[in-house]
């Protein structure tokens, strides 16, 4: 019943898309990661001027459909910023669509991190600066390793939901794994065969995704034993 | 006690909901044709601010059914959603610039054909291309599952590196003139109008002799021979009555 000829037929396609959302996420994830401790940092910093754009930031990312975001980003942001301030060629979709997951990322881990710097007692903190250490070394050598270890769970989740949201670029004609099913059913007909060998791709990469989020965990568990 | 009455209300409703939803996908049980098409295809179909869908396509799917005496409701379901809601039944017919393929015959029954077509090549006013061959290597953007994305693939592969398949022409268009494709292939009249609407300066139309012709049909589900029947009388009468020349004038001018 399932017509699996139709794959080895647009293979190139499933090939390309399976690199493609590979990259996207990969770099959304390192993007979105700086991004994100900024944004975290700057929301717990105490300062206005610093936790008002931050939190603008979230509130607008958080609070609008990524699919929207994309589409504005290439369609709009980009090409005006490139094309009309910058004088020069609006970039590709490659190029928007790794801007959007990133900045979208950007929002939802900045909140990750908020939470997790959050949930540090206060104590640790006092404690160190007590040590004579700066806010900056106390940060970066007492509250962050602690709070990372808490931040991982939920930051696997959100690495796991950028890698399946990163099917919406399809929309601007990125050649991603969604891509390669929806052009090989639209042009064959045959759904069940294109979408099954999506699925099993996006599947063999959220599975690698939460081995190594979970490998990690137990990696960083172990310290809290020794502790 | 209170609390449950009001749980249970809420649940009948969400169980009614759902289940209005489920007796609305049946086709063919009420009196209008139920017709599925892509309103992103000017001018065959477009549609308007309020809603409705306007276009040669929607004229012409209404005089057929006023020739053939009977109602036609014309949806906007999408391309691909189309073809699969006549697969499923929730359609009883399909219209909007439809190339007749062999391919797609082997799924569907096309009526008579009502439209002559052919791939043009849309490209920046600049560009010194000539022939649908000269654009090996080059971003091509066309909208997916159509003849115009079949056309490139013939020429250069069905996995085509440069070639991008959009969901909506508009879209293709729109990276063209960002100047991130270096061309675009689509439908002849819907390329036109396109060109007509974004002033003749900044693109220019390429017709490659080489291109085949093809023609548009109305779908079916296969074997469904009571709507095509209908659909083909209706078809047949407005031509005959002048309806046909009056409506391709409206959008197309003298033929």
């Amino acid at each position: 019943m399932i017509d699996w000829s139709v794959i080895s037929d647009y293979k190139d396609l499933f090939i390309r898309g399976f690199i493609t959302t590979l990259e996207l996420t990969v770099v959304a994830v390192l993007v979105g990661m700086v991004i994100g401790l900024i944004l975290g940092l700057m929301r717990l910093s105490g300062k206005k001027w610093l936790m008002l754009p931050a939190q603008v930031y979230v509130d607008l990312f958080r609070g609008t459909p990524l699919l929207l975001q994309i589409l504005a980003i290439h369609f709009a942001v980009l090409p005006t910023l490139f094309q009309d301030v910058l004088g020069l060629d609006a970039p590709e979709a490659m190029f928007s669509s790794f801007v959007a997951l990133s900045l979208n990322a950007g929002a939802y881990i900045a909140e990750i991190f908020r939470a997790g710097i959050q949930s540090i007692e206060k104590g640790q903190m006092e404690a160190a600066r007590s040590l004579g250490m700066t806010y900056g070394q106390a940060m970066r050598l007492v509250i962050l390793p602690q709070a990372f270890k808490r931040m991982l769970p939920p930051l696997g989740n959100e690495f796991i939901a950028l890698l399946k949201d990163s099917s919406l670029v399809t929309v601007i004609a990125v050649n991603d794994i969604t891509y390669a099913a929806f052009t090989t059913a639209k042009n064959t007909f045959e759904r069940w065969a294109p979408y099954l060998t999506a699925a099993v791709m996006y599947l063999i990469l959220t599975l690698i995704l939460s081995r190594v989020v979970f490998y990690l965990e137990r990696r960083l568990s172990t310290s809290n034993k020794k502790g | 006690m209170k609390k449950w009455t009001g749980m249970l209300f809420a649940l009948c409703a969400i169980i009614s909901l759902i289940l209005s939803g489920c007796a609305s996908k049946q086709a063919g049980t009420g009196d209008a044709l139920k017709v599925g098409t892509d309103a992103q295809f000017p001018p065959f179909e477009k549609q308007e601010g309020d809603g409705r869908i306007t276009g040669f396509d929607a004229d012409l799917l209404q005089a057929i059914a006023k020739a053939g005496g009977f109602k036609a409701d014309l949806q906007h379901t999408g391309w691909d959603p189309m073809f699969e809601g006549i697969d499923r039944g929730k359609l009883d017919a399909g219209i909007g610039g439809i190339t007749i393929t062999e391919e797609r015959k082997k799924k569907y029954d096309f009526t008579e054909p009502y439209f002559e077509a052919t791939q043009v090549i849309l490209v920046p006013n600049s560009s010194s291309v000539k022939t649908l061959k000269e654009l090996n290597g080059k971003k091509i953007g066309v909208q997916s599952a159509t003849t115009g994305e079949k056309v490139v693939q013939d020429a250069f592969g069905k996995t085509y590196a440069g070639l991008k398949g959009y969901d909506d022409l508009p879209s293709a268009v729109e990276d063209l003139k960002l100047g991130r494709l270096d061309a675009v292939v689509a439908d002849n009249a819907v390329v036109m109008e396109y060109v007509k609407k974004l002033g003749n300066s900044q693109f220019k139309i390429v017709e490659d002799p080489s291109i085949p012709k093809e023609q548009y049909g109305l779908i079916v589900k296969k074997g469904n021979k009571k709507v095509l029947d209908q659909l083909n009388a209706g078809l047949k009468k407005i031509r005959e009555d002048g309806t046909y020349d009056k409506i391709y004038e409206k959008y197309f001018g003298k033929k």
